[in-house]
């Protein structure tokens, strides 16, 4: 178990790893070849695990429908948009904006995909990641006034 | 300030990109396998970005070559995090089988990036500008782990 949630953590700590080096990129290159690099980069890591897992699908009935490879084009648009602001806004902000902007938009595709409304938990998480951004901007606003004085 | 509000908005925008991608990929994977939805979102990710870059270029060919100055080479590792990105999968995959199930994955993901930003921050890991962590930081930082995790644990 102990071994699991250190997987887990860990793997956030990639997932920053990985963004913050195509932000970097990003300042050298643009965000949209930054983009770019990510996906081939990746397409190609993943050609060689799944060779060395042996996971190679050919065979794939049913056939998925068409709205499910809609991921890859989100997935080009949110790696070219989070390049660009996580340098502009540093690491930690960027993170935090993002999973905040992930979570709620989470909630809204549940409640579409299941055609119900949100429970009072998930608007009480909702409300509560809201004041956090509030407050993210509240103080950076101030910090920022403090600069220019 | 403007400039800066941009910033915000555009990072929030990019959260709803991210959790469109995990909507579509997932269903992906639910006809598949997470390795294999993530490896033809990246196939088709890499195309997109092609097609945007071909595009605009074509759109702004006629303003002419700006003198673009001459920088230094950036260092090849600077190309290298799809990798990171793509083992992330492999990761999630192994987590989520064991019995922290999805829920305990992602919001474990969660701290593992807010730790993540913190100590990138404090540190300018990665050649990045580095930034003081103040209180008010770590508050926001709980604010947002906590109303994510509730929602995340709420059973869906």
């Amino acid at each position: 178990m102990v071994f699991y949630i250190l997987l887990a953590f860990l793997n956030g700590v990639v997932i920053g790893t990985s963004r913050s080096i195509n932000g970097r990129l990003s300042t050298e290159v643009g965000a949209f070849k930054a983009s770019l690099w990510n996906h081939v980069v990746g397409f190609l890591f993943l050609s060689l695990a799944l060779l060395v897992l042996g996971e190679w699908m050919f065979d794939t009935s049913p056939a998925p429908p068409l709205t499910a490879y809609l991921g890859g084009i989100f997935g080009a648009l949110f790696v070219a948009v989070n390049s660009y602001v996580f340098p502009r806004l540093g690491a930690m902000n960027a993170v935090l904006l993002v999973i905040s902007g992930q979570m709620i938009s989470a909630v809204v595709i549940d409640a579409l995909n299941q055609n119900e409304a949100p429970t009072v938990t998930r608007w009480l998480g909702v409300a509560i990641v809201l004041l956090g951004v509030y407050l993210s901007r509240v103080s950076s606003s101030a910090r920022d006034k403090g600069r220019t004085r | 300030m403007i400039g800066r509000s941009t910033d915000w908005l555009l990072a929030i925008a990019g959260g709803v990109l991210l959790a469109l991608m995990i909507n579509y990929n997932s269903l992906l994977a639910n006809y598949t396998t997470p390795m294999y939805a993530s490896w033809v979102a990246h196939g088709l990710g890499a195309a997109t970005a092609l097609v945007i870059i071909v595009l605009y270029s074509r759109a702004f060919r006629s303003t002419g070559k700006e003198a673009t100055p001459q920088r230094a080479k950036a260092p090849l590792w600077f190309y290298f995090g799809g990798i990171p990105g793509a083992f992330t999968v492999i990761l999630a995959a192994i987590t989520v089988n064991s019995s922290l199930t999805l829920s305990g994955s992602i919001a474990l993901m969660l701290v593992g990036q807010v730790v993540f930003g913190i100590v990138s921050d404090h540190f300018g890991l990665f050649r990045t500008p580095r930034r003081r962590i103040v209180g008010t930081d770590f508050l926001v930082a709980l604010l947002v782990l906590a109303g994510s995790v509730l929602i995340t644990f709420d059973g869906v």
